[in-house]
């Protein structure tokens, strides 16, 4: 099977992180990793890393013949990434639609996607809600909502916000939150799982107080435990979502995931996110300031002392391989952790699968994993004969699973736009795009976002055109 | 479903035995007591629980 150096174009595009112009962008191995290399004709060179690891970068492969959306929002005319819809070209569709109905959040955070403050005029009205809930609904109701913001939960009306999408036929909804509010007001949460929520995205940086003091600006530790206590009294469902930040909380790797274990089976597993540089960055980040895919992996396995193997993660089925990383888990009665995946460097992938069978199988992953696990009472009954342990594992397999995962998202630092065009999680904007996740959050180094307000958006026609004028008179066209 | 009739090996002709069994799929092997010949050691799987547990852990191990 050709390897990610062999099997893709050495080459791939970017942009510039000063005025994102796309640009012509190489992956580049030095001293055994890879890094990103670029040039634009104006702002200079660009080096960022992207893989601590050349080997494993070579075999951390899945082939997928793309899907393209068959209703297009966006008609292609100033190409990637300046057309998002979706458009004709994208290369993989839906399988989360992230709603931001709030800007406003009621944690101060150096680290915010979003860039979230305080201005209500900012939330989406119950209409815009709707509208979007109609407007997928005649693509597809198998989309997997995640409620975003913002804080989505300073809004009083989430429950309704959740019965209005179930009632277009939407069964999985997930809420990204920093449970400030779950952990203070059960009754409010106890009002979500009446009305359909399934999970509770939990932001989660660590087991010690000092990681939120860095990174949120207070100590938060026993709010978060108060929230998953709190969602284990309602049977909601709750993924554990670190932000890992080198010197901050990449050593705390071993200890979250050991509290998931503690936590389980209302604890479904925890999905690590490296940090990614959003927002307004008079320097480049420095590569110290990143951490990898492979890097991830290999602190799982070293501060779990080997109880979790980094052979037992693979490359995503429905995203760019490059993208994340996924373990799925069995805890056994008798306190051992089976796992259920196991990279095949040599035998999987051989054979593309389709991208569109991919965004599928990982909406019902979702939602049949990150949900609360099924009550032994509501296990189907077998008739006939034993089939001895294996009945053991397939009864702990619905009542006991547990995945470790991780999503690297992108900044006009790293961006790769072969990984962009293969990305599954789309948020809906206000002006009604599907905007995979990387480019609605991309900022250049001064702040400014292609797609993220209206400001943004005018900048965003005005510089795709100014900036592609400009490379093409550089390349002397 | 009961199984009562006793189940004979073709090639020994001895009466198949429950038998403590390592099943391997996908790298995971468990036990079960499965019918096994006491002679040359031929197992037989119920259609009936190829149908339903078996089925189910293939189903369960070759998800995402």
């Amino acid at each position: 099977m050709p390897d990610n150096f062999e099997r893709a174009a050495p080459t791939t595009e970017s942009v510039c992180p000063e005025c994102l112009a796309r640009i012509p962008a190489a992956r580049v191995v030095r001293d055994g990793d890879v890094y990103l290399e670029k040039t634009c004709p104006q702002h200079g060179d660009f080096r960022t890393i992207i893989w601590r690891g050349a080997d494993s970068f070579k075999t951390w492969v899945k082939l997928k013949t793309p899907s393209f959306p068959k209703n297009p929002f966006t008609e292609v005319k100033d190409g990637c990434p300046f057309d998002c819809g979706l458009c004709a070209e994208h290369r993989q569709h839906t399988c989360s639609v992230l709603l931001e109905v709030t800007q406003r959040c009621d944690l101060h955070c150096p680290v915010c996607f979003a860039d979230s403050g305080n201005d209500d005029s900012a939330d989406w009205s119950m209409t815009e809600v709707e509208d979007w809930f109609k407007r997928l609904s005649e693509q597809s109701t198998s989309f997997n909502i995640q409620i975003s913001g913002g804080e989505p939960c300073v809004r009083d009306d989430l429950p309704e916000i959740i019965r209005l999408g179930r009632s277009y036929g939407f069964k999985y909804f997930q809420l990204n939150t920093n449970g400030l509010r779950l952990a203070r007001d059960p009754a409010y949460l106890a009002e979500l799982k009446a009305a359909g929520l399934s999970t509770v995205f939990l932001q989660f940086d660590g087991t010690r107080d000092e990681i939120y003091k860095t990174i949120r600006g207070r100590g938060l530790l026993d709010q978060k435990l108060k929230t998953i206590e709190h969602c284990k009294e309602q049977g909601i469902g709750v993924v554990l979502v670190p932000t890992l930040i080198p010197n901050v909380n990449a050593d705390d790797i071993g200890n979250i995931i050991r509290l998931a274990l503690e936590h389980m089976p209302i604890v479904r597993g925890v999905h690590f996110q490296p940090i990614s540089y959003f927002g307004r960055y008079p320097q480049s980040p420095a590569d110290e300031a990143r951490i990898t895919i492979p890097e991830v992996i290999r602190e799982i396995e070293t501060q779990t002392d080997g109880m979790i193997r980094a052979d037992v993660f693979c490359p995503p089925g429905c995203e760019n391989a490059l993208c994340s990383f996924h373990g799925n888990f069995v805890l056994m009665p008798n306190g051992d952790l089976k796992a259920i995946t196991q990279h095949k460097e040599d035998a999987c992938g051989c054979q593309p699968i389709i991208a569109e069978e991919g965004a599928a199988r990982t909406r019902a992953f979702v939602a049949e994993n990150w949900s609360a696990p099924t009550l032994i009472t509501q296990l189907p009954v077998f008739g006939g004969q034993s089939l001895g342990e294996w009945d053991v594992f397939l009864e702990r397999k619905r009542t006991h699973s547990f995945f470790v995962s991780g999503m690297a998202f992108q900044d006009a630092w790293n961006l790769d736009l072969e990984r962009l065009r293969d990305c599954c999680i789309h948020i809906a904007s206000r002006d009604g795009r599907l905007v995979p996740f990387c480019a609605y959050n991309l900022t250049d180094s001064s702040g400014r976002s292609l797609y993220r307000n209206a400001e943004s958006k005018r900048f965003a026609s005005r510089f795709s055109i100014l900036q592609n004028q400009e490379i093409l008179e550089s390349n002397g066209e | 479903m009961t199984e009562t009739k006793p189940v004979i090996c073709y090639k020994c002709q001895k009466e198949l035995v429950p038998t403590k069994t390592y099943l391997s799929y996908l790298g995971h092997s468990f036990s079960a007591d499965i019918l096994k010949c006491p002679e040359c050691g031929e197992v037989y799987i119920p259609e009936e629980l190829a149908k339903s547990r078996i089925a189910e852990v293939e189903m369960q191990l070759e998800d995402k």
